[in-house]
């Protein structure tokens, strides 16, 4: 993420200003490289009492500019002499006014102390999302096995959060301020190490395993907190592929694969500061790979995990007849499945604004109307397409539609405007719709509750959409790129192909692809391996008869077995 | 002594049941069932894939009346019982050869 990374990368992106060029810019590397490797610098201490965060060096004003002037380095920049003065009128400004700087230090701590609020509120209401996705995707599938896909939504969160907190997260943050400060949290100084790659070529973050040491800090334990909610987001997405007939023990191992490694890798690539996010400053690429809140970090990970499960374990039984003709097998309880979507869209007010990392980024207006504009033109979409081609819009379309356009607008929605986000959502309305009819009769992957449409195709339209409909408006600066100016306007952020930036498309392309790819790729060799090993899968037997009795000893609703047994 | 009995769409059970109570019938017994008759239900689909609802809700009344009864219940449970579309039921009409209360062992039209 995020916006927030913006001051953070202005600092290092002066220094690529000042060496300029290729060969230069592998030095620039590794001279970040030599400094953040730990005991060879002086490493910075955490904070855990949260009483150093947020000082006078975290007052910005609504611009970006930062209050206090730091002394330019390298005489050999053009613009040299104006930044020396400018340090220089704000040293003798200070020095006759100590009282302003000392209330500096307030405003800045006061300012980080917003920002805390702002985003651990909307890390709140994204952990409501995982009672969202239970309720959707129990509604959503026979009445046989409610009861177990209430324990598998329940489990996800459970051991996916231990995992998370295990390494995921040093994973994937463990670098983040060499790169990607999230200053509007205090920068988190202490998580600066990659454990593979360095500088611009991150590949796995470093620090903070366990969320001891350095990550035992106010700052970090925000961040912590915001990013494993979205972690269990995608954590909750393959249970709408695989549920009805995975086994308990094999889901768990599902989790503790996306929990540790599958989200943390690639969340590492694109909000920790790795690779795809500084393909700007390394290839010229746009402003590196974009996703504001997580169309394919989050997303498309889980929606491609999910197909390869899908996959690795076959569909249901009797889902496809002997002629391949997909069946149907309604969903138990529509009013949860209405109710549970309401309850993600709610959530999505966290997921999207909440991604700013704080309220003093004005722009979560924007990005809050943005989501809920996508979200009623997706599920509008949805509902039309259905009442056209079949003669009755489908309810469960109507919710994955709805689900389809957050989906789609959760990577563009900071970059776009409204107009865009509405066009944004019908596009996702007709994916989703035609990425589960094309599961059904085509590829003949089952998907019981569109998880693969909804989260892995819509994810990867959010991307290539972000290409296309970014205005420019917002994004300044983003992954270190353009500060000052971009394509030759000052103030020019994100900018997509219809709005004359070419190379933004191209690096979503390319970013969305390779989230498919490693999201797919890794969880089918991971677990084509286990499955042969041992079935995933539970017995025929067990399937016919729900998974509820046998993999737990109770059914969700049990006066419905009492004929079977004896209540005398 | 006659049994009839009537397969009918569920939403009419109260109309019927007012209707044979107002002519004097003493007893009714309903079960809730499910059956098709020649249209064999109708397709729906769900998330594009068609399926059959061809076991449609129905419900059964029984009831134990006078030989000279049987005629006017048929008559006036048709016309309460009827929507004029299809899927509106049956009556079948038995002989039974005896009732016998349990209570206190009456035999016969009195048992009824």
């Amino acid at each position: 993420m995020k916006a927030l990374r913006q001051s953070g990368t202005k600092r290092r992106k002066t220094l690529v200003d000042l060496l300029g060029g290729w060969a230069k810019l592998t030095l620039a590397a590794g001279i970040i490289a030599a400094t953040l490797i730990p005991g060879m610098a002086q490493e910075p201490k955490p904070d855990p009492a949260g009483i150093v965060t947020g000082d006078r060096t975290t007052v910005i004003d609504a611009g970006g500019n930062a209050f206090v002037v730091t002394e330019p380095t390298d005489r050999n920049t053009p613009d040299y002499a104006q930044k020396k003065k400018d340090f220089d009128e704000f040293q003798s400004q200070a020095a006759k006014e100590p009282l302003a700087v000392k209330l500096a230090d307030t405003v800045g701590h006061v300012r980080v102390a917003t920002n805390f609020a702002w985003t651990l509120n909307t890390g709140y209401l994204v952990l409501v999302m995982q009672a969202g996705f239970a309720l959707l995707t129990c509604g959503l599938v026979r009445k046989k096995n409610a009861g177990h896909l209430m324990m598998l939504n329940f489990a996800a969160y459970v051991f996916a959060f231990i995992a998370y907190y295990a390494v995921g997260y040093a994973f994937q943050f463990g670098a983040v301020a060499v790169n990607a400060a999230p200053t509007n949290l205090g920068g988190t100084p202490t998580l600066n190490h990659f454990l593979l790659g360095s500088g611009l070529w991150g590949f796995l973050g470093g620090k903070g395993f366990f969320m001891a040491g350095p990550a035992y800090d106010a700052g970090s334990n925000v961040y912590a907190l915001f990013e494993v909610v979205f972690m269990e987001t995608a954590g909750y997405i393959i249970v709408g592929s695989i549920c009805e007939r995975i086994s308990f023990w094999s889901f768990l191992l599902c989790e503790l694969f996306v929990g540790a490694i599958l989200y943390p890798v690639f969340g590492c690539w694109v909000w920790g500061g790795g690779w795809l996010s500084q393909l700007g400053n390394t290839m010229g690429l746009g402003h590196g790979y974009v996703d504001f809140a997580g169309s394919t970090v989050v997303h498309a990970v889980g929606g491609f995990c999910a197909m390869a499960l899908s996959v690795v374990l076959g569909p249901r039984l009797g889902k496809f007849g002997p002629d391949g003709k997909p069946r149907a097998f309604p969903a138990h309880n529509l009013v949860y499945v209405v109710i549970g979507t309401f309850i993600l869209l709610f959530g999505w007010m966290g997921f999207n604004p909440g991604s700013t990392l704080g309220a003093t980024d004005l722009r979560i207006s924007v990005v809050a109307i943005n989501t809920n504009l996508a979200a009623v033109s997706g599920s509008a979409t949805a509902m039309l397409f259905w009442y056209m081609k079949f003669g009755k819009p489908d309810i469960t379309m109507a919710c994955n539609g709805m689900l389809a356009g957050l989906v789609a607008i959760t990577a563009p929605c900071a970059f776009v405007g409204p107009a865009s986000a509405f066009t944004i959502g019908i596009l996702a309305g007709l994916v989703v719709c035609v990425g589960v009819l094309f599961n059904d009769n085509v590829t003949k992957i089952d998907d019981p509750c569109g998880a693969i449409s909804v989260h892995g195709f819509c994810g990867v339209l959010g991307a290539l959409c972000l290409g296309l409909f970014a205005d420019g408006t917002y994004g300044a600066g983003w992954n270190g790129v353009g500060a000052t100016s971009y394509l030759g306007h000052a103030g020019m952020g994100v900018t997509g192909l219809f709005y004359g930036d070419t190379r933004q498309f191209l690096v979503q392309v390319m970013g969305a692809g390779i989230c498919a790819a490693w999201a797919f790729g890794a969880t089918f060799i991971v677990f084509r391996t286990v499955n042969a090993v041992k079935s995933m899968r539970v017995s025929k037997e067990v399937e016919q008869e729900g998974l509820d009795v046998p993999e737990f000893g109770l059914l969700a609703y049990p006066e419905d077995a009492m004929h079977a047994t004896s209540v005398s | 002594m006659k049994k009839i009995e009537a397969i009918i769409q569920p939403h009419k059970l109260d109309e019927v049941k007012a209707a044979l109570i107002g002519i004097g019938v003493e007893g009714i017994t309903i079960c809730e069932v499910r059956g098709h008759g020649r249209q064999k239900g109708h397709t729906e689909t769900y998330r594009g894939a068609e399926y059959n609802v061809d076991l449609l809700p129905k419900v059964k009344l029984d009831m134990f009346v006078k030989d000279s009864q049987a005629e006017q219940i048929i008559e006036v449970l048709s016309a309460a019982a009827r929507s004029g579309k299809i899927g509106d039921g049956k009556i079948v009409v038995s002989s039974i050869d005896e009732i016998v209360r349990i209570r206190n062992g009456e035999r016969g039209e009195t048992a009824i």
